[in-house]
């Protein structure tokens, strides 16, 4: 069970190493176990390793569970896109738009939109203007504002500067108004998914002045924008209650599936 | 049970349920964020790498082989995202606030709270091999064979980083205060 090495020290050999970890993780066998408590009394190398080890063992076990932060499990699923059944994917850079209106979530979207529940509705920005059967189904205002509405004070602000996207993200307050300018420039289709849930905020509009191509979607508690190469334009959102900075806005950038970039910004608290 | 439940879950989501899709979410959420605030030390970023987690989890689900455990597949995709980050992160800011605890409460939480970081204090000392099956281990509950599927290592590797990593967390867990050991009634 021990063996002298060169210095006179006492060592452990193999086999009872091997019982002791066996025994300390819960995976030793009954039989094992009956060798380990004959070994035990016999050697106080081995009885003190044995002890140490456990106890360590057992503070690594007792260390309670962290419990993740509230707005996680929401912010997560309102990001996720299942597949459609029966829908192959296409990466064919031309029919990205295509392949973006055919995603579940926005499927999803789309039919709560016709009236289940929450969904604010789906757009395209562009020189068309809205019709009222768009109008009809959407909760709240969606109106062309002017330029005044993205002046107020800075909030945060965050310098987009990777290989695959650049640009320049700023959050203003005036009034009851939160609006979040983007300048963007990526070279490859990519999503832009706002998440405010949770925060007393509402959307209430989007304004574009400058964009290649690019779509909107609003579903409850975040914003989902996809576009490609110069982009322009502010989100606002509406105060419709104190608001809460248990966490920060969040703004993820996709390109596809895969993330590039997750920018957090920072509402005071009122 | 517990597979074939995830297998059928699983099955649903590549049909594009999106219940089945917060039911392996609701379930996962909690497991992963612990294993990412292990390896990394701090709620932020293991918030972070949960959500990029799901995202490439999901993003990947209409390709998931089912004659894997999902829960498997999951954590190895939760560990390589922490990782992943350890690298990214070392080089933007120091870990000198992974050691904060995230619990904050009132005095009688103390023993808890004192173990939580006295834990993970000790396990950032560690290098993240040895963080890494101590965290799967005793955090995550896995055995030595799960752990050995989500590392892709073998058992003996498990084993002999496992006795390593305790070896060494012993100088930090039960000498470096010896008030601590008795104050948890050792």
């Amino acid at each position: 069970m021990t063996t002298k090495n060169q210095n006179g020290q006492s060592t452990v050999d193999q086999r009872t190493l091997y019982l002791i970890n066996r025994s300390v993780d819960g995976e030793i066998t009954a039989l094992e176990q009956e060798e380990l408590d004959r070994l035990l009394p016999t050697s106080p190398e081995v009885h003190d390793l044995h002890d140490s080890l456990g106890k360590v063992a057992n503070l690594l076990d007792e260390a309670p569970e962290i419990e993740p932060p509230e707005y996680l499990k929401g912010a997560i699923e309102r990001q996720i896109r299942l597949p459609v059944q029966g829908h192959k994917k296409t990466t064919k850079p031309g029919l990205w738009g295509i392949e973006w209106l055919n995603t579940s979530w926005l499927g999803t979207g789309l039919a709560l939109a016709a009236g289940v529940v929450l969904t604010v509705g789906v757009y395209q920005m562009g020189s068309e203007p809205i019709s009222e059967g768009d109008s009809a189904s959407m909760v709240g205002t969606i109106a062309r504002r002017g330029p005044d509405v993205q002046a107020g004070a800075l909030l945060d602000s965050v310098q987009l500067d990777t290989s695959r996207l650049n640009g320049l993200v700023e959050l203003r307050n005036k009034d009851d108004l939160f609006t979040l300018s983007f300048k963007l420039n990526t070279g490859e289709p990519t999503d832009v998914v706002i998440d405010f849930a949770g925060r007393g905020l509402e959307f209430d509009d989007v304004t574009g002045t400058r964009a290649d191509d690019y779509r909107v979607a609003v579903e409850d508690g975040s914003i989902h924008l996809a576009g490609t190469g110069e982009q322009q334009y502010t989100v606002i959102l509406k105060r419709t209650s104190g608001v809460k900075n248990a966490a920060p806005l969040g703004v993820n950038f996709l390109a596809g599936n895969e993330l590039l970039l997750r920018a957090k910004l920072i509402i005071p608290e009122d | 049970m517990h597979k074939d439940k995830d297998a059928a879950l699983v099955k649903s989501c590549q049909l594009g349920d999106r219940r089945a899709m917060s039911q392996l979410v609701s379930k996962y959420e909690r497991p992963v964020f612990n294993a990412a605030y292990r390896i990394l030390g701090n709620m932020d970023d293991a918030a972070d790498a949960t959500q990029t987690v799901f995202l490439k989890v999901f993003e990947h689900i209409a390709d998931y082989d089912q004659k894997f455990k999902f829960f498997s597949w999951v954590y190895r995709i939760a560990i390589n995202e922490s990782l992943n980050q350890v690298k990214k992160r070392r080089s933007q800011k120091s870990l000198d606030d992974s050691q904060a605890s995230p619990w904050q409460g009132p005095a009688e939480k103390f023993d808890t709270a004192e173990l939580c970081k006295k834990v993970q204090g000790a396990l950032m000392l560690l290098s993240e091999d040895y963080r890494t099956v101590v965290v799967l281990k005793h955090m995550s509950g896995c055995s030595y064979q799960q752990i050995s599927e989500i590392l892709q290592i073998p058992e003996k590797t498990v084993k002999s980083r496992l006795y390593s990593a305790r070896q060494m967390m012993k100088k930090t867990l039960l000498h470096d205060d010896a008030g601590f050991e008795g104050a948890r009634g050792e």
